[in-house]
């Protein structure tokens, strides 16, 4: 969800602090470039601007990097997601940071005047000036981590995957060389884009060299011998690859990193695929032992760990559809390896399996899990192939190639764009309809007004909830479509443009037609809360017509005080994740619609999908702030279900009943969800024959995902107490994991009221 | 015998018991991943019981006081206006069902009720693919279910027309032609042996140990069957018993297995939620070593020998 890491924002801090040359120097001279180029063509200007920001904001290599490249990004930049979306300001920290620095009047003359610039020309404020009034309406505001709403934008570029094969197989040089061959057939048209394309990758070589030149300094003062070995080897690879095609493991690591951190893409699509060959070959002919293999994907994921991104560093392994099969096995093997000594939260590790696949893989990720690393999230592709088909409405072969993003959002790897620019709060929407048509957070009125004594039956309940919904999706499907087409205008995305299909072929950006497929997608939240709240009003309000609605709606409004007896009925209704028929049976009936209404506007708005994903990072819990009392009987300001899962402690009819409910969602209807499981050591170290049982079950009876976190609640407990002994407990929060004691304690204790199987 | 199939057509009721609770996922009836169904009611009243709202065959009410507000509304339901600190009291609450209906905090709760045999098969078959993966499968647990024989009989055999693997535990404290009746539709007995000296078994379960002991030679010679020996510091764990348990097994060849139950004092705050005193107040759970000292003298045993611990 951050967009910039915080690391950068500190790093520009203590820049400031520092005193010396303007702390803002790189903004600022990025402003210049920029208003240089302000009306050059988009792909020129581009060019200019990442030739200011690169590479300048490398941050210098350190003597135990085996792969170089470690990014900060400015305050002002450009990149799809990383800093900010497309050509962004972040004023907010900028004002911050230069309060607590000491700034001449004129430097400080200078930065004001560089925000003033910014104010209206950033990428995200033009895509908000061009919405039309009717999608502002809906989405009066981008505050989504404060303000009470039911519906926001994100302004990303998210989840685009490489063709990491195609970079790899032609290296820069014959990159370089398909682009003139495209430059030559074009007869002119799309030129501006293919010469600036050149000009990245001439950057991406400069990048290369740029690093190399640090390594070969660093080896002349090298601590030891060894590592002058090592520094004055990656100097060789940085320059072989600068030109050549990659030809061991090494220099295609070294080649994709390079390129990736350039790009500002952060997730890595099948990598057993693209490294297999060349881990195979090395092996073979002796270049490299197992060990020393070990090593440098060891030394690689470390490197992801540093480039922090918690939410992102997707690394995928297994399944369907792989070219080289045993190859990729043999890398995947190794990469389940690394993740079990490599002690982080990162790279997030996913093996898609499948039931012909080689066992070992899955075998070896349990032995993994077991260990308490959450790593490898496990994709089911029995059931998430034939669900990407008839989701994304594409052939078997192109959904074999679906990789997950993120936080668990699927894209088809190098082929299609599903970026995940809004947010909806559906409890919140259920809250709307519960109050007619307002906010009972802010007090303001945001839906039609309606007399809730008029719903008299539950279908007009559920009418007036389904068109809460309904008014969201649609406005949240126009303004994905308006980010796309302003993004696209401000500039093509060269790097990224260049490594997904069929930009070259089209002479055409990946935002603006290139892509073979551009679409979208939607993060619910609160979907289970509302389930569960529609299941109690249905049997307490129209059923055994114990309470009006009227009732339920001042006890909600009260938060339940003095309403404890009415709280406890609506608690014992009956609650999803259970295997009870009426409730589930609710969640799929609210599954199917919230799906079903955000699929249909991919053709209103022009998007190939536009697709709901059920994923999960910290917005529950944001979101559960601003969110008031709910008739599942949640409290005011409790945290909202996390993904579709049970709302946490509700689930408590064994772990079979658990995830009999949870594989009862229709994974064809979005573009992904995840299933956080937490199971005790003494259940999978004791007793995993049963464990075995349990996944293979729900895989079989339809389920898509699984993450599994494995720990005591005495752990989760004393980690509470003595944090400073807990370093090394690793929990998957929803769409990420996370070292236990770095959690704020509200998902601390979210986690600890989870179920635990 | 009417059989309950044959009751429910004839009278066209159908077949009833009285549980506590369904429960799935269980892992420790019995092998694999179970559904255990307790049955309330049982003829012995063993002091260490850890399942005391299984001991009578008629619904209760459970107070939880840690729950309770004390705000005195289950009073108030019964015409009583509570002074002041007051709160419930099952004298002063006669119509406790008002009670329970009272309770804004969930502290009272209705324990136990009516089940057809098909509400418990619908519960029971959710899991069915788990119990093929497993090798696991039903259980009738209690309390004792052989006490409620005409509603486990019919249970067991829907069960078996599922091909579900069944298991009961008992207390063996039934009239033999009635264990004699189920045992082909039983596929694995969990048997308690509890006192080898017949006196003591009268004095701590209230019933004599001989019925017992003749149904458990009858049973294992007709179906598999472990026996389970909870064992309690203090009152059943001499050496006298431990030798009777060897015995017992050697001179039944059969015998599967033999399950050591080490006392555990989960149940004991359970008795004052029912409105009754735990019988054995002061019993700690034993050692490792104590358990390892039983395990050494029961490994005499001609059968495999394990620690169950629930």
């Amino acid at each position: 969800m951050q967009t910039l890491n915080e690391i950068d924002v500190a790093k520009a801090g203590i820049r400031a602090r520092e005193g010396g040359a303007n702390p803002f120097r790189r903004e600022l001279e990025f402003t210049a470039v920029y208003r240089k180029h302000l009306t050059s063509e988009p792909p020129q200007r581009e060019l200019a601007c990442l030739r200011a920001m690169f590479p300048a904001s490398f941050e210098p290599m350190q003597e135990q990097d085996v792969f170089a490249g470690r990014v900060s990004y400015p305050l002002v930049g450009f990149s799809p997601e990383p800093g900010g979306l497309g050509y962004y300001c972040r004023e907010p920290e900028i004002l911050q940071i230069m309060q607590e620095s000491q700034l001449s009047p004129e430097e400080r003359r200078e930065v004001l005047e560089m925000l003033d610039f910014w104010r209206e020309r950033t990428t995200a404020k033009k895509i908000r000036a061009a919405y039309p009034p009717e999608v502002s309406r809906v989405l009066p505001t981008d505050d989504w981590t404060r303000e009470s709403g039911m519906a926001f934008p994100l302004y990303r570029m998210a989840g685009t995957v490489l063709d990491y094969a195609k970079l790899l197989a032609q290296g820069l040089g014959g990159l370089r060389a398909q682009v003139q061959e495209r430059i030559a057939d074009a007869n002119g048209s799309g030129h501006d884009f293919l010469s600036a394309t050149l000009g990245t990758l001439d950057l991406v070589a400069e990048s290369a060299r740029h690093y190399a030149e640090q390594a070969r300094t660093l080896a002349q003062s090298a601590s030891s011998e060894h590592w002058k070995r090592e520094l004055k080897i990656t100097a060789d690879v940085l320059l072989r690859v600068s030109t050549e095609a990659p030809e061991t493991l090494r220099e295609a690591i070294q080649l994709m990193w390079s390129y990736a951190l350039l790009s500002g893409t952060w997730n890595y699509g099948r990598m057993d695929v693209y490294l297999g060959p060349f881990l195979a070959r090395d092996l073979e002919s002796g270049r490299l032992d197992k060990s020393t293999a070990l090593r440098l994907l060891q030394a690689f994921w470390r490197r992801m760990t540093d480039y922090d991104n918690q939410y992102n560093n997707r690394v995928i392994i297994g399944g369907v559809g792989r070219a080289n099969e045993a190859e990729a096995d043999a890398f995947a093997l190794l990469a389940l390896e690394a993740t079990r000594l490599v002690h982080a939260n990162q790279p997030q590790l996913s093996l898609r399996f499948h039931q012909r696949q080689n066992p070992a893989l899955y075998e070896k990720a349990l032995e993994v899990l077991s260990e308490g690393r959450t790593f490898p999230l496990l994709y089911n592709d029995d059931v998430n192939v034939p669900s990407v088909m008839k989701a994304f409405q594409v052939s078997r072969e192109e959904a074999e190639q679906y990789v997950p993003f993120g936080c668990g959002e699927y894209v088809l790897e190098h082929r299609s764009v599903g970026s995940p620019n809004g947010l909806l709060n559906m409890a919140k929407c259920l809250e709307v309809t519960l109050h007619g048509g307002r906010d009972v957070v802010s007090g303001r009125q945001v839906g039609p007004e309606q007399k809730i004594d008029d719903l008299a039956t539950f279908d007009d309940f559920w009418a007036a909830y389904c068109g809460q919904v309904e008014r969201q999706v649609a406005a949240l499907a126009w303004q994905e479509r308006i980010e796309y087409d302003v993004t696209s205008q401000g500039a093509p995305f060269l790097l990224l443009s260049l490594l997904h299909d069929d930009c070259l072929a089209r002479g055409k950006p990946i935002f603006g037609g290139g892509v073979r497929y551009l679409g979208g997608t939607l993060e619910t939240y609160g979907n289970t809360n509302v389930a569960d709240s529609l299941t109690a009003i249905h049997e307490l309000v129209y059923t055994k017509k114990k309470y009006t609605l009227a009732q339920i709606a001042q006890a909600c409004a009260a938060n339940f005080v003095s309403h404890d007896r009415l709280r406890q009925e609506l608690l014992d209704a009956p609650k999803y994740g259970n295997d009870i028929a009426v409730a589930d049976e609710m969640a799929i009936r609210v599954h199917e619609h919230v799906c079903r209404v955000t699929r249909e506007q991919a053709r209103k708005v022009g998007l190939h999908s536009y697709l709901v994903v059920i994923i999960n990072n910290w917005v529950n819990a944001l979101f559960g702030i601003t969110t008031g009392a709910t008739p599942d009987g949640r409290h005011a300001g409790e945290t909202l279900a996390n993904a579709n899962n049970p709302q946490p402690g509700m689930d408590r009819n064994g772990a079979t009943a658990f995830l009999n409910s949870i594989a009862k969602l229709d994974a064809g209807l979005h573009a992904g969800a995840v299933q956080n499981m937490k199971f005790s050591k003494s259940l999978f170290n004791n007793h995993r024959p049963i464990l075995n049982t349990l996944l293979h079950v729900y895989f079989q009876n339809g389920g898509a995902q699984a993450m599994l976190t494995v720990v005591d609640r005495g752990d989760l407990e004393a980690a509470m107490r003595e944090p400073e002994k807990w370093g090394h407990l690793m929990v998957r929060v929803g769409g990420f994991s996370a070292r236990f004691i770095d959690l704020p304690k509200e998902s601390q204790l979210d986690l600890l009221r989870r179920t635990l199987y | 015998m009417i059989s309950c199939d044959a009751l429910s057509t004839e009278i066209s009721k159908p077949c009833t018991g009285i549980l506590t609770d369904v429960l799935r996922f269980s892992l420790h009836d019995g092998p694999g991943i179970r559904t255990t169904a307790f049955f309330k009611g049982c003829p012995l009243h063993c002091a260490w019981c850890h399942n005391p709202e299984t001991q009578f065959p008629v619904v209760e009410i459970e107070f939880r006081e840690d729950k309770c507000q004390k705000c005195g509304d289950c009073l108030r339901a019964n015409a009583v206006e509570p002074k002041p600190g007051e709160y419930f009291d099952r004298e002063r609450c006669p119509d406790i069902h008002r009670a329970v209906e009272a309770c804004p905090s969930g502290a009272l709760r209705i324990v136990g009720r009516s089940w057809t045999v098909d509400e418990v098969m619908a519960e029971a078959l959710k899991d069915s693919a788990y119990y093929a993966a497993s090798g696991g499968g039903i259980t009738l647990s209690g309390g004792e279910p052989l006490a409620q024989f005409d509603f486990a009989s019919a249970l067991l055999a829907a069960a078996r027309r599922h091909g579900i693997h069944t298991c009961v535990e008992t207390c063996g404290h039934v009239p033999s032609d009635l264990l004699l009746a189920v045992l082909p539709d039983v596929d694995l007995l969990l048997y308690d042996w509890k006192f080898t000296d017949p006196e003591r078994h009268r004095a701590e379960t209230g019933v004599p140990n001989d019925l017992i002991r003749e149904n458990l030679e009858l049973a294992v010679q007709r179906t598999a069957v472990v026996l389970r020996c909870p064992l309690i510091p203090g009152v059943n764990d001499s050496d006298d018993h431990l030798q009777g348990i060897v015995a017992l097994a050697k001179s039944l060849p059969k015998l599967k297995a033999i399950e050591v139950m080490p006392y555990h004092s989960a149940g004991a705050g359970k008795y004052e939620r029912y409105g009754r005193r735990s019988p054995l107040p002061g019993v700690n759970a034993p050692s490792e070593q104590q358990v390892s000292g039983w395990m050494r003298k029961l490994a005499q045993a001609p059968c495999d020998v394990s620690v169950q611990r629930i």
